[in-house]
């Protein structure tokens, strides 16, 4: 079966995106911590069965706390085909350095939810897109979990088996390497 | 070509630069949720808010089970049900009816104890009432994101006793429920802040269920203070048992840093879901350890033994069952130590199973005001239910549990001969 890890910081919404997924009742809260254990969901997605599961919040790969112990675990021991990255668009680079971390460490394939993208609208934080999905060549999906925005690109296989592909070809630390030459060097005419 | 490896600084290096390049902040004017948000925290507005919201859930709390515990089950049951119910059993004094009806011509669903009526009036005359409200108090306040600001103004006072102002949060969840409370403190950094959380949390923190029937029996007889004060004695060994664990445990709290998420307008179908998801998880986790528990103390009743053989003993020989005996053998402790009935025993082996049961079955012994906040704080001290002590195995580990259980004893001989002693000096014991 097709595997999917949530993962991200705390309190960004990955309760959230799992229910809306999964369709499965999970306790969310506005707090970080609610989700302490992980939790296992199932779903169709583009007419493949797929398993998604939950993982606790962590900000890096040195675990500081048990609920990051068992998100390191989940990663190490659950083999997943796709791993999604919520962040909080608010706090894009917290969010973005467990994924460069993942990435260094791990070769998964990665795609990008940038979660309460609303809030950070409200808050006049612009993200220039664009020019983001350049610099990390993955794809940056902006959703708003809590409506359900942006939760049907976000399972979109097609997208997805992309992405998986890619990766076959290059592993996900060289196409860091790829990405940091892109942020030293900038983009040409974003 | 050698694998990338980047250090802690590198990569902040690098994502300081991609933000520079992908993010731009636009100047705004400060919102009104930001302006709440700071009311919340200072202390100055912060301690007035918060008391108030206490009070607000108190408010709430007490009207809605009162409204349905007083208004409808309590009729239903007293004067419908329970008159039923004995009526259609057989009249004479039979085990079954000892077991599953309880006393004989007992009034009131607290003091048949039988198996179908107080086992059955206590979860879903009382205490499904008291939950409910509190459920969905607790989730309230964990979707609009008041709990971490709560962590922040509390932050103070908890470092005294060496716990970080995220301990709030297990503490908040364990007056619903002591499971996810102690769960909770998983997120707390170190081990000895999580041993210290979680045991006293388990000793001392008493959960939605015995909070219900304690507002049912004890507020109800003698006031919402007598509730308070023994609450407030309680918090008190929270506080306490927390300094003295911190001074002598190895280890250390360190500072974490805390994100205050926005504040965030509830949303009705979360908070309903979520409390049924934790009423849900009562009735099918919770109930049946009600009804058993009131089965074992019903069967230890009217269960005797003679010369090495199990026979039935009738209610007025009650002395002579195996919690006669019981109760009997532990009278120094229990009369001497605590200066409460010896008939206590019999709440206190229910307690293993279910605290709302237990404090339950103290309306129905005779004793003075005084006996009764001793023997409520004994109930809520003395042993975690069972399903808490599972909880706390797991997270603990064997070694750890035992540390915990060596903590909850000493606890109790200590708080429950403090008030004694107290009872003693004013006079009243």
């Amino acid at each position: 079966m097709f595997k999917i890890l949530l993962m991200g910081n705390p309190n960004v919404g990955k309760s959230v995106v799992f229910s809306r997924l999964t369709g499965a009742n999970v306790v969310v809260s506005n707090y970080p911590g609610t989700t302490v254990d992980y939790t296992k969901g199932y779903t169709k997605i583009g007419g493949e069965e797929v398993e998604v599961i939950d993982v606790p919040g962590t900000f890096s790969l040195e675990p500081k706390d048990v609920a990051e112990e068992i998100a390191l675990r989940m990663l190490k021991e659950e083999k997943p085909d796709l791993i999604i990255d919520v962040i909080d668009a608010t706090k894009l680079e917290r969010g973005l350095y467990l994924a460069f971390e993942i990435m260094e460490k791990f070769n998964y394939p990665l795609i990008i939810d940038l979660n309460m993208w609303d809030i950070a609208v409200g808050k006049g934080i612009e993200i220039d897109l664009k020019k983001l999905r350049e610099i990390l060549g993955i794809p940056v999906i902006p959703t708003v979990a809590i409506s359900g925005e942006g939760i049907k690109e976000l399972a979109d296989m097609e997208r997805i088996k992309k992405v998986i592909m890619a990766k076959e070809k290059k592993s996900m630390n060289e196409h860091l390497r790829e990405i940091l030459r892109r942020i030293k060097e900038g983009v040409k005419d974003a | 070509m050698h694998k990338l490896k980047l250090t802690p600084e590198e990569r902040w290096d690098y994502l300081d630069k991609l933000a520079e390049e992908v993010v731009t902040l636009k100047p705004r004017r400060l919102s009104l949720k930001d302006a709440i948000g700071d009311l919340t925290i200072r202390p100055l507005t912060g301690i007035p808010i918060a008391l108030g919201i206490l009070f607000s859930v108190w408010m709430f709390f007490s009207t809605f089970a009162g409204f349905f515990t007083d208004g409808f089950m309590v009729p239903l049951f007293d004067e419908h049900y329970l008159p039923w119910i004995q009526d259609i059993f057989p009249k004479e004094p039979s085990w079954l009816y000892a077991l599953l009806v309880g006393t004989p011509g007992a009034d009131n669903c607290f003091e048949a104890f039988g198996v179908l009526t107080t086992g059955l009036f206590v979860p879903f005359g009382v205490v499904l009432w008291a939950i409910i409200p509190l459920y969905l108090s607790v989730a309230l306040l964990e979707d609009i994101g008041y709990l971490p600001r709560l962590a922040v103004l509390v932050d103070n006072i908890l470092h005294r006793i060496g716990l970080h102002g995220f301990a709030i949060v297990p503490t908040i969840l364990s007056f619903g429920c002591n499971i996810p409370g102690v769960t909770a403190a998983r997120i707390l950094e170190t081990k000895k802040e999580r041993f210290m959380m979680m045991t006293i949390l388990a000793i001392f923190i008493p959960c939605g269920a015995q909070l219900g029937i304690m507002e049912e029996t004890i507020a109800g007889e003698y006031g919402n203070w007598l509730m308070f004060a023994i609450i407030g004695y309680l918090l008190l060994g929270y506080f306490v048992v927390g300094w003295i664990l911190n001074k002598i445990l190895p280890g250390r709290s360190p500072e974490i840093l805390i994100d205050i998420p926005p504040y965030q307008r509830p949303i009705w179908k979360n908070l309903t879901m979520k409390t049924w998801i934790r009423v849900k998880c009562f009735l099918v986790h919770a109930v049946p350890f009600v009804i058993l528990g009131s089965l074992l103390v019903n069967i230890l009743y009217i269960v005797g033994i003679e010369n090495g053989n199990l026979t039935l003993v009738s209610f007025e020989e009650g002395d002579r069952s195996i919690m006669g005996r019981l109760s009997i053998a532990l009278e120094p402790i229990l009369a001497g130590w605590f200066g409460v009935p010896k008939e206590t025993i019999l709440p206190l082996v229910t307690a293993f199973l279910r605290k709302d049961l237990a404090v339950a079955q103290l309306s129905a012994i005779p004793m003075s005001m005084y006996q009764l906040f001793t023997s409520v704080v004994l109930i809520s001290i003395y042993f975690p239910c069972i399903a808490t002590f599972a909880v706390l195995w797991k997270e603990l580990g064997f070694r750890g549990l035992l540390k915990s259980i060596a903590i909850l004893i000493i606890s109790t001989f200590t708080f429950g001969g403090l008030l004694h002693g107290l009872w003693m000096l004013m006079g009243v014991a």
